[in-house]
């Protein structure tokens, strides 16, 4: 193997990794806070990209201006699909049992899965990359492209911002008490329902912002949310329920592991999360960065 | 595993021992002997209806096994898919590949499934709650993804197809065969629940600390349970593969693993026979929606969903579970 072609996998894997780190930190990021693990939030992923593709086609064009847009619009959009469905009916569940909440965002699931297909359809789509992240860049005399660069540094500036956002501000502390002690947080005067809803919208404008930087990274088509939801339960499985850094962790691990694995193994390196992730639960189910539940 | 609080009432799974019930029972399953013979008089419509009726006993024989652990065992399968598939694949490749007689594939198939389960749950019932759910998810994908990559051996995503199937299998008579399997796993689960066996089960999905303070081997009774709902899995699996005279990836996908617990849910999964009535209930309702308008059935998955949604938040206990409601209002 080539140091070139060595390169060029790692970057490819990197940012392979890196996208599915954005996903997957909003689904950790909602199931600390509120218990609930969002089987929907790959389908809202996907709402991302298809809408990303819808306002991209109307202002036609692929300027960095339009690409500015659809980063500015879309993920606001699905923060504000996820207010309506919290509000509406994640809250009803939060006392319940774990099936039913389960449940629930299965049937989420099969409700907009569906309603991604009959709006959009069943072709493949994209969007057209701004023109100054389309070509390719030098790095040490090698060709990469932009826009897969691009994105592997959007990741660390993703995890800083949360991190930034966790721990250095007073909503950041509100959210981390929340997930610790939530009736204490009640009892000093914080509306807790208030922050679980923020929370959930957070993960939900996590999950659209994947979508628009998937949109214009390869063809999107109905299978999506679900090919990424499995990844983003794997990554948190790996990394431990509800931590950021470890699913930062994980999402390496699986992007790097299955643009790697490619080579020896070709179509069967497909298989690589769900063992990584069978091996993980086995050994250590909480995960390397979670904590064991009693 | 996972924490299911009960509702007292329907908590314990009471045998019907009132004789009303017992003749409730008797006429209904002598209409069932009777059904295919009434439908075979209508010519190509009747046909339809048996193989459709055929379809909703073996649904209801695979929910009703992933219910033998999620309603009584408390452990909630995304999984048990694994199961249905390996059962499938192999009366498809015992008859195919290698022209065994029906029976023996039949035989294989909860035998095959079982050893898959000894394998998947001896793994699985180490985790509880939702580690368990998502292992179970993470065994059946991988099952998925080997039948799906696997092309030599299990004809990869175009399946299996062309199942021989035995001449004195008429739809009739295949749907009487489906129907004395299905009535004698009735009565094998029946017995099963409502053995020491199952009392232990339900201990452990109640409170299992507790039942480990007792004394009682709570991996084992979870393995030993999840091993027996394999292996019915399996069967159903099998007898599917039979119906349609082929067995494909699709079997193994976890969308498959939802159905079971779609029924059970809209049944209600605290009942015995509650998957059987989910399983019959959502399978008509498609159909009649497909009789009232062609188009409707394009949106079979929200309707689907905007169904599970209203059980989950209105009625948790499903179907039978409202109508014991209704009832005990009724008797005051």
């Amino acid at each position: 193997m080539s140091i070139e072609y060595f390169v060029f996998m790692t970057i490819n894997g990197l940012s392979q990794g890196m996208l599915l780190f954005i996903i997957a930190s909003g689904l950790s990021l909602v199931f600390g806070v509120l218990r609930v693990i969002n089987f929907a939030h790959g389908s809202l992923y996907m709402i991302g990209a298809f809408l990303a593709f819808s306002i991209s086609s109307l202002v036609s064009g692929g300027s960095l201006f339009n690409f500015l847009l659809l980063l500015l619009v879309v993920p606001p959009a699905i923060a504000i699909l996820g207010f309506i469905l919290e509000i509406s009916l994640f809250r009803r569940v939060y006392r319940q049992e774990h099936l039913l909440q389960l449940l629930l965002t299965y049937a989420l699931v099969l409700i907009l899965d569906d309603l991604v297909r009959i709006v959009w359809g069943g072709n493949p789509r994209n969007v057209p990359r701004p023109e100054i992240l389309a070509g390719s860049v030098d790095i040490f005399g090698l060709a990469l492209p932009t826009y897969n660069v691009f994105i592997m540094f959007m990741g660390p500036v993703i995890a800083l911002g949360l991190w930034w956002l966790l721990h250095r501000t007073r909503a950041g502390n509100l959210i981390r008490a929340a997930v610790t002690f939530p009736d204490t947080l009640g009892a000093l005067g914080v509306n807790v329902s208030w922050v679980m809803t923020s929370t959930f919208m957070l993960g939900c404008w996590l999950a659209g912002l994947g979508g628009v930087l998937m949109a214009a990274l390869a063809n999107i088509d109905l299978g999506i949310g679900m090919e990424k939801i499995i990844e983003s339960f794997a990554v948190v499985v790996i990394g431990g329920l509800g931590s950021i850094g470890g699913a930062l962790l994980g999402s390496l691990i699986i992007g790097l592991g299955v643009t790697f694995f490619q080579l020896p193994l070709g179509r069967w390196a497909l298989v690589f999360p769900y063992v990584i992730m069978a091996l993980v639960l086995i050994w250590r189910p909480w995960g390397f960065f979670g904590k064991p539940e009693r | 595993m996972l924490n299911i609080k009960l509702n007292p009432e329907t908590n314990i799974y009471e045998p019907e021992t009132k004789t009303r019930h017992r003749v409730a029972t008797a006429l209904l399953i002598v209409v069932f002997f009777i059904l295919p013979f009434v439908l075979a008089h209508l010519g190509r419509t009747g046909v339809y209806w048996i193989w459709v009726t055929t379809e909703i006993i073996i649904m209801s024989l695979f929910a009703m096994s992933l219910n033998l652990i999620l309603g009584f065992g408390g452990m909630v399968s995304f999984g048990h898919a694994a199961f249905f598939g390996v059962g499938a694949y192999t009366v498809a490749l015992l008859m195919k590949k290698a022209a065994a007689p029906l029976l023996l594939a039949l035989a294989a198939a909860p035998l095959m499934a079982a050893v898959a389960a000894v394998i998947i749950g001896w793994f699985c019932v180490r985790l509880t709650g939702l580690y368990f759910s998502i292992l179970t998810l993470a065994f059946s994908q991988l099952l998925y993804m080997v039948a799906f990559q696997w092309y030599t051996f299990t004809g990869g995503d175009d399946g299996l197809h062309g199942v021989p199937r035995p001449d004195f299998l008429s739809p009739t008579n295949f749907y009487l065969f489906c129907l004395v399997i299905f009535l004698i796993c009735v009565w094998l689960m029946r017995m099963l629940v409502n053995s020491s066996f199952g009392l232990t089960i339900r201990t452990i999905r109640e409170n299992m600390d507790r039942a480990k303070f007792i004394g009682v081997n709570v991996r084992f009774y979870q393995w030993l349970n999840f091993i027996i709902a394999g292996a019915f899995a399996g069967l159903a699996g099998g007898l599917f593969a039979q119906l349609n005279r082929f067995a494909q990836t699709e079997f193994l996908h976890w969308s498959r693993s939802a159905e079971p617990i779609l029924a059970s849910l809209v049944g209600g999964m605290y009942s015995l026979m509650g998957p059987t009535v989910g399983s019959a209930f959502l399978m008509c309702l498609r159909i009649v929606l497909q009789q009232a308008h062609k188009g409707l059935v394009e949106y079979w998955a929200i309707i689907l969903g905007l169904i599970l949604l209203v059980m989950v938040l209105f009625a948790p206990g499903g179907l039978i579970g409202l109508v014991q409601k209704i009832i005990k209002k009724k008797n005051g």
